[in-house]
């Protein structure tokens, strides 16, 4: 790591107009304080977010719940009105890192997190990812990463709470420029898909306030499979929602994580399941759609019907 | 000639470690705790090229760095570097930061050379060449016996398999790492270290000092798996920087270093072909294989210490063998000794093969074992792990468990020789009836302060927490190195002649007939004013060697997503003697752990374009949390007839091959390379590269 210098602004404008001069935000700091080890960051300014002010709430509304993004993973984790309500977004929430890092990690820096892809990380590999001329996954060692993309960088996205968020169609609220705006969560990773460079749709003063969730009456669900039973990350994972009546549900959705730089979902599959009666060959029919144009590479074929059989029963644990 | 006692109060006991409220509270010193007065923190410059001609290393800006007080190249001139992450320079300095920024302004001059760090592609007669003057891959270490062609062609049943094991690597949560200080009296390294005398033997050649200048101090250290012998690298480097700077420098490796320089277990490809009769009695093996134990490949490193060769057809007895092995060298860090170096790897490939043997054969995989294996102390083991494991009741035929969730067993077999000698130590009896025992081992971590204690207490009638135990430390009598199950039988014998010689001075010198127990406090008295010393040295009779060891697995598979999780492992081990029943099974316990790390997740993985360790941190390089581990149940067979053996390494030999024989049973097919990840199971079950199948 390089030495940096370190400030914690009182308001959201302070902290905006700091990432300015070379200064990258700092939450948890579980991702950036990675990157700054293993030199693939070295800002000149770090500027501590965790005080800005109306960050730290879950409250519900109306019609939507908010979540602020200085909120930890632990706390979504905890929260019992949240597991009630969003029981998929609690569920994604338990399987991130390992209580020490949910205790700190943030629904920010979640969300905002870079690529874990292993040549990305390393310090010595000057990859697409970085600016470099060449994907090594792409020939390369590429057992975790995507089976969809939309340019020659094959890592996926990575974020568990993205994956649920996007199945309950929440909305990130960002700090862009002088005004907030509300990205969907495709929105919000839109840039990744056809960027090689981009992690998400963000640049480095773009700044996460919070996330809005409409509270729809709809159930949610969350399950990932890894190679360890805990503290590791997902090879797949998949989120769904929907309004159920009986086995019958309606609008659905069914997000993919780990399998593209972007929240994984097809629209033609939400609109196969409207309306549908749930039952095995839906729910298998429903996950051909979605691995339809998966286009695997030579180590990370198996995602593929680990993919199908979480997508089969996650639309399950909705029904269930 | 000594004996045990026939009947022991204290041995075999199952005693909680001494220092185990040190650990917990955090009192305990571990090496990378140790903070001398004026200690400035280490650095190392590695290699970022798997293969180079380096021609200059240029430090002087790295000097200039406020607070850095020493850089020092690894060797001068001209040089050849053969895989990523090996050492050319260190720097020291009074903050990690100064070091840190130090590493990025040092300047090499280098020339890239062509490298391969893939074993099938490294083979190829084509391939770049790791060493100059030589093919990577070795002449075949052939050993025949019989006539093996003929045997095959008349077997009953023929079974073949192509097996793989990753290269693995060591990973003590403590590091590898020294704090070193040089001075005019002499050297002092407070060492990360399972061999304070080897690092001190090793610390002084390279320092060109004698050896009795050089002491090394060990109390607490964190792991070290066979890959902790030697000052390595990062000690020698550390002593420099000492005496160039004028003051203790502490060099503990990153986890990234870590993966790059100091050991690992080596690959190994094995094609197995093995026949029997009708009747299961085994009558032909046929074995190739290769593997890699990274730049220091080649026949000649075959063997025990770390090498890519290994035992086979392993503890089974077959009339006609052909078995061909070669080392084929990579650029990337060289293999050392690791716990039970060659036998995970023989016994994950030979135990797979027996499996489908006894599938071919429509017999019970036991019952094969039973009829192949002689040896008498297995025999016992399997016939006790029968009953305890259920086996008649779980063992049902392959994949035959209804639904996508499937349960399957399995078992495999362990031996290993282990055996220790040499050890001397001493014992002080004070008048106010402490005792304190000196001995130069090291705690690699397994309890050995305990087994002190525990043999101390059973000869003078005390408890183990009345004696003081002091170990680590080359000032004390000298002892071996912590490997290859030697340090119980190796030590306890040598606390035993001591503590019983020191025991006769008592009761002579107190004129008590027997000082121990109650009388102790008295018989210490009569002492006066000075404190009795007495020694001993290992004897014969009270140690010996061979461990036998037999596992039993219970795995569930998910065959939608190809994710195992173990229920449960059966462990029956023999070690003669048993010292401490807690330590004794805390110590297998690790050792199944580190086996099902091996058997599910463990794996250094090379990247053939750029060169380096894709996975140089436990986010990828996957050890087991607690997560993972399943019940583990321990049936020690005791056997004090044989005195005192260790246990280390056969506890983690079988335990891959039981999973990944349970794992087949399960499914119904063989995953033949470990790690058995998901991905792997899957497409054992033939699920992958099908777009939309079930």
């Amino acid at each position: 790591m390089k030495s940096f210098q370190y400030v914690s602004p009182r308001t959201v404008d302070g902290a905006v107009s700091l990432a300015a001069n070379q200064g990258r935000f700092l939450a948890g700091g579980i991702d950036i304080l990675g990157e700054m080890k293993d030199y693939i960051a070295s800002p000149q300014l770090l500027v501590n977010v965790k005080d800005l002010p109306a960050t730290r709430e879950i409250t519900s509304g109306k019609e939507s719940w908010t979540i602020g993004a200085n909120v930890t993973i632990s706390e979504i984790e905890q929260h019992a009105e949240l597991k009630r309500v969003f029981p998929g977004l609690q569920q994604a929430a338990a399987e991130v890192g390992s209580p020490q890092i949910r205790n700190v990690a943030t629904v920010g820096g979640n969300l905002a997190q870079h690529s874990r892809c292993w040549y990305y990380r390393h310090r010595d590999i000057h990859c697409l990812k970085k600016g470099g001329d060449t994907c090594y996954a792409h020939d390369g060692e590429n057992k975790y990463h995507s089976l969809f993309s939309g340019n020659p960088c094959i890592s996926p996205v990575v974020s568990n709470l993205a994956i649920a968020l996007a199945a309950l169609d929440a909305k990130a609220i960002v700090r862009h420029g002088k005004e907030e705006v509300a990205l969907s969560i495709a929105d919000l990773y839109a840039k990744a898909w056809d960027n090689p460079e981009a992690h998400n749709s963000l640049v480095p003063t773009d700044l996460v306030l919070r996330v809005q969730i409409p509270d729809g009456g709809r159930r949610s669900a969350y399950q990932q499979v890894s190679e360890k039973a805990s503290f590791d990350w997902a090879l797949v994972s998949c989120a769904a929602a929907a309004k159920v009546d009986g086995t019958k549900l309606s609008k659905v959705r069914v997000v993919l994580g780990a399998v593209a730089p972007i929240p994984w979902q097809v629209q033609a599959a939400h609109d196969f399941l409207e309306g549908k009666k749930l039952d095995d060959d839906v729910a298998a029919h429903a996950a051909e759609m979605i691995l339809k144009d998966a286009v695997p590479r030579e180590h990370n074929g198996y995602k593929v019907p680990i993919a199908q059989a979480l997508i089969r029963r996650t639309l399950k644990q909705l029904i269930g | 000639m000594l004996s045990w006692p026939e009947k022991r109060e204290v041995i075999g006991q199952a005693t909680l470690r001494v220092d185990a409220p040190a650990k917990v509270t955090g009192a305990a010193r571990y090496s990378s705790d140790v903070q001398p007065e004026g200690w400035l923190y280490g650095m190392i410059y590695r290699s970022r090229w798997p293969a180079a001609k380096v021609t200059a290393i240029n430090i002087e800006k790295a000097k200039q760095i406020p607070g850095i007080k020493a850089v020092v190249v690894e060797r001068d001139g001209e040089r050849t570097v053969r895989f990523y992450g090996e050492e050319l320079a260190a720097v020291a300095g009074t903050s990690k930061q100064a070091c840190l920024d130090a590493l990025l302004v040092i300047e090499v001059e280098a020339t890239p050379l062509p490298f391969v760090v893939k074993e099938e592609t490294a083979k190829n007669p084509n391939s770049s060449r790791v060493w100059p003057d030589a093919a990577n891959l070795s002449d075949p270490n052939v050993r025949e016996k019989g006539d093996v062609d003929k045997a095959f062609a008349a077997a009953a049943a023929v079974v073949e398999g192509f097996f793989t094991t990753p290269t693995q690597l060591h990973q003590p949560l403590e590091t590898h790492g020294n704090t070193v200080s040089v001075t005019y009296d002499g050297v002092t390294c407070w060492a990360s270290t399972q061999g304070i005398f080897s690092v001190r033997d090793g610390l002084a050649d390279y320092l060109e000092v004698p050896h009795e200048k050089v002491r090394v101090i060990t109390d607490h250290m964190g792991g070290g798996f066979g890959s902790k012998f030697g000052p390595g690298a990062e000690g020698g480097l550390a002593g420099r920087l000492s005496k160039a700077a004028g003051a203790p420098v502490k060099i503990m490796l990153t986890r990234f270093d870590q993966s790059l320089a100091v050991g690992n277990r080596p690959s190994s490809f094995q094609q197995i072909k093995l026949g029997a009769d009708a009747d299961g009695k085994m009558v032909a093996f046929e074995m190739d294989s290769f593997g890699t134990a990274g730049i220091g490949a080649g026949a000649s490193s075959a063997g025990g210490g770390g090498g890519a060769g290994f035992p086979a057809p392993y503890i089974y007895v077959v009339p006609n063998i052909r078995v061909k092995q070669s080392s084929v060298a990579i650029n990337a860090g060289q293999s050392r000794a690791f716990r039970a170096p060659g036998h995970p790897i023989a016994s994950f490939g030979m135990e797979s093969i027996v499996d489908a043997l006894a599938v071919k054969l429509k017999m019970d995989p036991v019952e094969l074992r039973l009829k192949n294996d002689p040896n008498k102390i297995r025999q016992r083991e399997y016939a006790i792990g029968i009953e305890r494991f259920g086996w008649k009741q779980k063992y049902k035929p392959p994949g035959s468990s209804p639904g996508p969730i499937k349960v399957g067993v399995g078992c495999a077999g362990a031996t290993w020789g282990g055996g220790g000698r040499g050890s001397e130590a001493e014992v002080r009896i004070n008048p106010d009836g402490s005792v304190e025992v000196r001995c130069g081992t090291q705690d690699l971590g397994t309890g050995t302060r305990t087994l002190v204690a525990v043999v101390a207490a059973e000869v003078f009638g005390l408890k183990p927490e009345q004696i003081t135990a002091k170990i680590g430390d080359t000032q004390f009598p000298p002892s071996g190195g912590s490997g290859g199950s030697s340090t119980a039988p190796s030590v306890c014998p040598a606390i035993f002649v001591a503590c019983t010689n020191a025991l006769q001075d008592l009761q002579k010198q107190s004129g008590m007939a027997d000082a121990r127990g109650s009388n102790w406090a008295a018989a210490c008295r009569k002492l006066g004013v000075n404190p009795l010393t007495s020694h001993g040295k290992w004897q014969e009779g009270l140690s010996s060697s061979g461990a036998g060891g037999v596992q039993f697995a219970e795995v569930e598979v998910d065959t939608e997503t190809g994710f195992v999780k173990v229920r449960k492992i059966l462990c029956v081990q023999d070690c003669g003697l048993i010292v401490d029943k807690l330590t004794c099974e805390t110590q297998i316990n690790g050792g199944v752990i580190m086996g099902l790390g091996y058997a599910l997740y463990e794996e250094r993985v090379m990247d053939a374009t750029t060169g380096v360790v894709l996975n140089p941190n436990f986010e990828t390089y996957k050890v087991p949390n607690f997560a993972d581990v399943p019940e583990i149940e321990v049936i020690l067979v005791d056997m004090p007839e044989r005195g005192v053996i260790g246990v280390g390494e056969p506890a983690t030999i079988p335990t891959a091959g039981a999973i990944a024989n349970a794992v087949a049973n399960a499914i119904g097919v063989r995953v033949n390379s470990l790690p058995i990840t998901p991905a792997r199971v899957l497409a054992a079950l033939g699920k992958v590269g099908k777009v939309g199948a079930a």
